[in-house]
């Protein structure tokens, strides 16, 4: 009996609960809501078997729902309920833009490159943010504090799809420093996945302009937060109290100030990670960077749904996941946080 | 034989803000003797706390010292600390001159347990041997009666505040230092926390041979850990003298009027006395005495002349034109 209260009133467990809750609520959302959207990938596919085929409507109707292995007929109870059924097997669907290729395969092929150019982008202007950001707060009031202030306001109040086109524009096209055209998907041909220079090489050279941009548009937030925790630490006491007995001003920097700011910045990478997955959709695109978001904006335009719904849940459950792990992580790093309060 | 150990020869301390000056300490001549407690009493912003931070050099970003020099006696040479170096500065702070500070529940780093801290403040003067440290630690956290075994491995936020002003106070003691100063060291605690760490403070005095420089507003607390009582007000020392003179028989209207606002439970607040007026602006200060706006002695010469410590009794000092006039009638 006190096993089974234990569990249910596990930390973990009740997470998961709700993980697995939003996960459902996510999922019956944007059934319906694509759903709502205007067009229908069907009826654009039935036109076209008419009018090139000469078909008649009711020929034309099967063979599509042949192919899309949807009953068209069906109303949109039963769609949900075939839908939510595949889903608990792990079924995401077949798509309806590339035929007969399972929704599932799509993901795995496309989800690495935006977990991996996002994931870089993040690590780096976290890095360099938080340094700047300390610098400032160090140097408060100098010039290098009201040049890095003033430049990361900017930054982080341009919207990224904005940067990613003057990238676009000034890298690629006006200095040409990368041949953009060339530089579409996200690994040269005939190059074999490993850990070999050449493949890495590549898929850094192709990421180069995705990653520069979400970190052009999220380090002036970083630097920013980071400034200003910073500067609160350095007014609490125990800073002073630290000087008082007589340590290093590196060991004071690092454990006492750095350690203490970085806490309330931690909550915001993980929101961060799934903000940059959702906002990958219109960097991806522009630069033609075949990652999740790239499908994601491909598959709106032919209203590709099981692709879309897919893409959707994923980036949910990307988030879902951050935050568990940011909250294990950040009981780790703040002693003052017990999960579970035990 | 007493000997000085510290000396404070004519001290000016300044903040600079938006507003202009802030003479928070001004001409302050002061010596510690070895071995006493000296209490620096006054209100808020007369400017004792700044007098104790610049002593060892820890003043905000915007104090600085504007004149004068501290010298401190200790292992056979004097050192200027005005002068010192930053690097000097780290070497002497907690060695020669520990500091407890008023804010017990904010003193620790949050994120490191006590251990480490600890650890960090030892090897900080190299002394980096863990199981010496770490014998001396246990020794002294028993010392001011905490369980050292459980508080050594706990986080600053699994301690109450008096607990924590312990382990400030056993840290504190950790390097043996000539010198302790205490800002505060009851203020943010419960009345019987107080009267524990008064207790413990007492004990310290009786069992080691440093000395002790008291910060405090609480006039209780001076009477009953002092030696020697310096009252502050308004940047300046307007009263010095041996606990007895200054509580008995005090020459300045000021030190009077501190004694007679403290409430005692048995008279009630039937005559609960608290002095007009407030403390002066210490950017843009009057000629004459900073007291004589609020003191009901003063006369034409006091608005004009700020008078100088003179000696009134044996090692007894005041700073006031009218001290003749003034507790006799007490």
């Amino acid at each position: 009996m006190s096993r089974v209260k234990k569990i249910l009133s596990n930390y973990i467990f009740l997470r998961a609960v709700r993980a697995i809750l939003t996960v459902f609520i996510v999922a019956t959302l944007t059934f319906f809501i694509i759903r709502l959207m205007p067009g229908n990938p069907i009826e654009i596919y039935i036109g076209q078997l008419m009018s090139q085929y000469g078909m008649s409507f009711q020929d034309a109707k099967n063979q599509a729902a042949a192919l899309f292995s949807i009953d068209l007929n069906a109303p949109l109870s039963k769609q949900y309920v075939i839908y939510m059924r595949n889903l608990l097997r792990g079924d995401f669907g077949v798509s309806f833009l590339s035929q007969g290729t399972p929704v599932a395969l799509m993901i795995s092929a496309y989800l690495p490159w935006t977990i991996f150019s996002v994931g870089i982008s993040i690590l780096i202007s976290f890095t360099l943010g938080i340094t700047l950001g300390m610098l400032a707060a160090y140097k408060r009031g100098s010039i290098f504090d009201h040049i890095m202030s003033t430049i990361a306001a900017i930054l982080s109040a341009i919207p990224n799809y904005l940067i990613g086109i003057l990238l676009l524009i000034i890298i690629g096209v006006q200095l040409g420093l990368i041949p953009v055209s060339a530089m579409r998907g996200t690994v040269s041909p005939g190059i074999k996945p490993g850990f070999t220079w050449i493949f890495i090489k590549d898929i850094f050279s192709r990421a180069l302009l995705p990653i520069m941009t979400y970190v052009v548009s999220t380090i002036g937030g970083w630097t920013l937060s980071m400034k200003s925790s910073t500067l609160n630490t350095l007014g609490e006491d125990y800073v002073t109290v630290a000087k008082a007995r007589g340590l290093p001003e590196s060991r004071i920097t690092f454990a006492y100030v750095g350690r203490n700011a970085l806490l309330p910045l931690f909550t915001s990478l993980t929101m961060q990670m799934g903000f940059l997955m959702g906002g990958s959709a219109l960097i991806e695109s522009i630069f033609v960077y075949k990652g999740i978001g790239w499908a994601l904006g491909a598959s709106i335009a032919q209203r590709d749904y099981p692709v879309m719904q897919a893409v959707f849940l994923i980036i949910t459950i990307a988030v879902i996941v951050a935050n568990f792990i940011a909250d294990l992580l950040y009981s780790k790093l703040d002693p003052r946080i017990k999960i579970g309060g035990e | 034989m007493t000997r000085e150990i510290l000396n404070i020869e004519n001290l000016f301390v300044e903040y600079s803000n938006i507003r202009g000056k802030v003479k928070a300490v001004r001409g302050v001549n002061l010596k510690l003797y070895k071995g006493e407690n000296l209490a620096l009493i006054g209100e808020s912003g007369s400017g004792k706390t700044t007098l104790g931070t610049a002593i060892i050099r820890l003043l905000p970003s915007s104090g600085y010292i504007k004149d004068g020099r501290i010298v401190y006696k200790g292992n056979g040479n004097e050192y200027d600390i005005s002068k010192f170096s930053e690097k000097e500065l780290r070497q002497f702070r907690w060695k020669e001159i520990a500091m407890v500070f008023q804010s017990a529940l904010n003193s620790f780093n949050p994120v490191l347990k006590v251990w480490d801290q600890i650890y960090d403040t030892a090897r900080a003067h190299g002394i980096s041997n863990r199981n010496f440290v770490k014998e001396r630690a246990i020794s002294l956290l028993r010392y001011v009666q905490l369980d050292p075994e459980r508080v050594i491995n706990s986080y600053p936020h699994e301690l109450s505040g008096g607990m924590r002003q312990r382990v400030l106070i056993a840290m504190s003691l950790l390097l043996e230092p000539k010198i302790l100063i205490l800002d505060e060291p009851t203020t943010a605690l419960d009345i019987l926390t107080q009267r524990n760490i008064i207790e413990l403070l007492r004990t310290i005095k009786a069992d080691m041979g440093l000395s002790m420089i008291f910060i405090s507003h609480d006039l209780s607390l001076a009477a009953e850990l002092a030696d020697r009582v310096a009252v502050m007000y308004a940047g300046a020392i307007v009263e010095l003298g041996s606990v007895e003179d200054i509580f008995y028989r005090p020459k300045h209207p000021y030190t009077l009027g501190l004694i007679k606002a403290v409430p005692t439970v048995t008279a009630g607040f039937r005559e609960l006395y608290s002095i007009p007026g407030s403390p002066p602006d210490l950017i843009n200060l009057t000629p004459g005495c900073k007291f004589a706006p609020r003191c009901e002695y003063k006369n034409s010469v006091c608005e004009k002349d700020e008078p100088m410590l003179v000696e009134v009794g044996q090692d007894h000092f005041v700073a006031c034109f009218r001290h003749k006039e003034i507790g006799n009638g007490r």
